[in-house]
């Protein structure tokens, strides 16, 4: 199965690379970029070695979404509820990002299973972070309290310029992605996956999974939404994510699958395509391989030219 | 937003070890076994079943395609479990398994960088004796599966000479020494540009050492487990295998003071789990003597790496070769030996000299030449020297100008790929 798994690989592997040679008194600066236009940057410097700097650039929003102070709704006091005393937010953030945080290396806890835990957790910044605002919703969902003050509509940043949309009520809570791909094999690749997606949803062994709908014309629920929000390529497709799907622990999963949905489908629409090429290349080799044996005189020529003449024109 | 305003992916494949990460940092992010680990139990099954149940074929094409593993976690596989089998899609420095490379550059972007590759300008490497084919093969696959917005191909000693190039001062003309894993290369380099005719390769390289120093275990007698025995005479290779100046005078230090030259390998016995210990003795030394008297270990090969490396500049164009003897840049993980720059330096300082005496001589010593300066550079970064000069490169504004883009390949396809202009920032 390919998942994307919820913490980053590298600052995950990076903390813990740190943790281990922390006498060893070496700085570390480091910027790389994930999907949906996360950026990151790590630092240490010499002055404290103890003291590890986070930063997160996230991806443009839209002008529907919403975001307060640089952040989504809600993210300072995930990250306040998920780290504790161990991270401070810098205010203001480095220059270019919309997120420092300050990692104390010796305010970790002791006890060894609970430190990767956490430092797991922060690895997961993103999650927590960007699926700040979609976890209050699910949350209220899960104790069954949607607040009345909400929208009818909520509009959620996922990738740069682009957002999902949600319809929380009382009892679940629909979730719309309108699907956008750049290159014209990914839409036709992405469009059929979608629609096996949803048919695949309906074999028994999935009953309990949240039900799912595709459709090429934007659903009823997204009415009111802007028109630049509507326009898409790979269609629309829609959950309905009951109580039952955020309970206890399902709920970290949920946000995640849900705030990540987009790189899933285009990293399935990848992994298809090197698939079919993998077949395309059997393929040709194959008929490479029966057009050298339909050569004529190919039995004549063998036995009469050296060896080194024959590879040649194998080849 | 424009792809080149983010940090370009740097991806060194090599025969043995893989370097990724991004463009502006000095070290990748990873560096992984090039090596893939793929289920093929799937096929198998399906083959034996009747022809009519082709959705059962199919699915079990499918799912084959979908578990596998790379790197670490390849390797970690295949020794737990029999069902997975390991490619090496990279032999000799040369791509010989598309599909295996396919599917280890899809987990490399998606579960190691976790980048969507739409968003990145893409660096690759290939050793400099590829053919053009292969690089319209890997602009295909960059470009069709990844859909990269762009996609540079550098021959992998250029990019090690531009990592010499900052560290120390802006030469692009110098020979780089490449020892890999599986390919060993001589490349004179001017200007930016390789001259190709006199690129030298040496049958030798990481593989070889280890292998030998496995040879040289198992001779021995030591108790290694049989089936692990390659990886250990690897490790012990890469912690303990030092260059020595002369064999016998090393084999005298050794036998004089045992104590302090024999080490010891601690393992545990993958099958039952016990502990065993070995000595780790001669092939120390005798290891990376590979290089300097192939003979020991081939007998198909006897010049040694200095020879070729004087051969290789003899054969250049005359003006260049003075400042080829003075920048000759170490690269890859197999000079990473201790002293072994030394070494090199001094046989070849050796040759040269020989040659200017004879020459001298030939004259009758009425013309007295200039001495010819030869200068091994090593730096820290030897082991990933490529990725580093790949990431400078890259960082450089000229950089994405000298990319082929996705338009131009949908434009005139593959053949683009054969040729990768030398840009500013390279000469
Ligand atoms: N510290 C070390 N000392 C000696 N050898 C080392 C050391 N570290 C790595 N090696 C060896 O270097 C080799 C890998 O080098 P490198 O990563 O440059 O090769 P590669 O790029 O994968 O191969 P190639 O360039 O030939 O295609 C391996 O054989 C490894 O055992
Ligand atoms: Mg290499």
């Amino acid at each position: 199965m390919i998942l994307l798994q919820s913490h980053s690989r590298f600052l995950l592997d990076t903390l813990l690379n740190r943790l281990q040679n922390i006498e060893k008194a070496v700085e570390l600066d480091y910027h790389w970029a994930e999907f949906d236009d996360l950026r990151y940057h790590i630092q240490v410097t010499m002055k404290n070695l103890h003291i590890v700097l986070i930063s997160v650039s996230l991806p443009t929003p839209p002008p529907e979404t919403v975001f307060l102070s640089g952040l989504p709704a809600g993210a300072i006091e995930a990250i306040k509820a998920a780290y504790g005393s161990v991270v401070q937010i810098l205010d203001p953030p480095r220059d270019g990002f919309n997120l420092t945080l300050k990692l104390n290396l010796s305010k970790l806890p002791t006890d060894e299973e609970y430190k990767h835990a956490l430092l797991v957790k922060i690895a997961s910044v993103r999650e927590v972070v960007l699926g700040a605002p979609l976890r209050v919703i699910l949350k209220q969902l899960a104790s069954r309290t949607v607040a009345s003050y909400i929208d009818p509509l909520v509009a959620l940043v996922h990738r740069p310029k682009e957002s999902f949309f949600l319809i929380p009520q009382a009892e679940k809570v629909t979730v719309v992605f309108p699907m956008r791909f750049k290159d014209s094999i990914d839409i036709v690749l992405a469009t059929s996956f979608l629609q096996e997606f949803v048919d695949a949803r309906r074999t028994a062994g999935l009953n309990n999974a949240p039900y799912c709908m595709w459709s090429p014309t934007p659903p009823l629920e997204l009415k009111g939404a802007p028109d630049e929000a509507l326009s898409v390529n790979a269609g629309f497709i829609t959950f309905v994510i009951l109580p039952r799907h955020v309970e206890g622990k399902k709920l970290d999963r949920t946000v995640w699958s849900l705030s990540t949905f987009h790189a899933y489908v285009s990293y399935h629409v990848k992994c298809s395509e090197g698939f079919m090429h993998t077949r395309m290349r059997r393929r040709c080799r194959i008929l490479i391989e029966a057009l050298d044996r339909a050569k004529p005189g190919m039995e004549n020529a063998r036995m009469q030219l050296n060896r080194s003449f024959k590879r040649l024109v194998c080849h | 937003m424009d792809p080149a305003s983010r940090p370009a992916v740097v991806i060194d494949s090599g025969t043995g070890y893989t370097k990724m990460g991004f463009a502006g940092n000095v070290e990748p992010c990873y560096i992984v076994p090039t090596v893939v680990a793929v289920n093929e139990s799937f096929l198998n099954q399906s083959r034996s079943t009747s022809k009519a149940s082709w959705v059962a074929q199919h699915n079990a094409g499918v799912m084959a395609d979908l578990d596998f593993f790379i790197g670490d976690e390849a390797l970690e596989k295949s020794r737990s479990s029999s069902t997975y089998n390991l490619s090496y899609p990279i032999s000799h420095g040369q791509v010989d398994n598309w599909d295996s490379m396919e599917r280890f550059w899809q987990q490399c972007i998606f579960n190691y960088l976790r980048c969507d590759p739409e968003d990145h300008y893409f660096l690759l490497t290939e050793s400099p004796l590829t053919a053009p084919e292969s690089r319209e093969y890997t602009g295909e696959i960059m470009f069709e599966t990844f859909n990269v917005p762009g996609l540079y191909i550098a021959v992998n000693s250029v990019l090690a000479l531009a990592a010499g190039y900052t560290t120390s001062k802006c030469e692009m003309t110098g020979v780089v020494v490449d020892v890999g894993d599986g390919a060993s290369h001589v490349v004179p380099v001017a200007e930016g540009y390789v001259i190709g005719s006199s690129i030298k390769s040496v049958p030798i390289a990481g593989k070889d050492v280890t292998l030998f120093v496995q040879q040289l275990m198992r001779e021995r007698g030591e108790n290694v487990p049989p089936e692990d025995s390659f990886d250990v005479a690897r490790k012990v290779k890469e912690m303990y295998c030092y260059t020595s100046s002369d064999i016998v005078k090393e084999f005298n230090k050794h036998d004089k003071e045992p104590s302090k030259y024999i080490k010891q390998w601690k393992g545990i016995k993958p099958k039952t789990g016990a502990p065993y210990t070995c000595d780790i003795g001669y092939e120390r030394f005798l290891g990376p003597e590979v290089f300097f008297n192939p003979e020991i270990y081939s007998s198909d090969f006897s010049t040694p790496l200095p020879v070729v490396i004087d051969k290789c500049i003899q054969s250049a164009p005359i003006d260049t070769r003075r400042s080829l003897y003075k920048n000759i840049v170490l690269s890859g993980g197999s000079t990473m030996f201790k002293d072994f720059h030394r070494r090199l330096q001094r046989d070849i300082k050796k040759i040269v000299d020989a040659r200017l005496l004879a020459s001298e001589a030939r004259v009758g010593g009425e013309v007295k030449s200039q001495p010819v300066e030869v200068n091994v550079v090593s730096h820290p970064i030897q082991r990933y020297a490529v990725w580093f000069g790949g990431s400078v490169l890259a960082s450089t504004p000229e950089f994405f100008g000298a990319c082929h883009t996705k338009a131009e390949y949908e434009e005139y396809g593959a053949s683009i790929c054969r040729t990768n202009p030398v840009f500013k920032g390279m000469y």
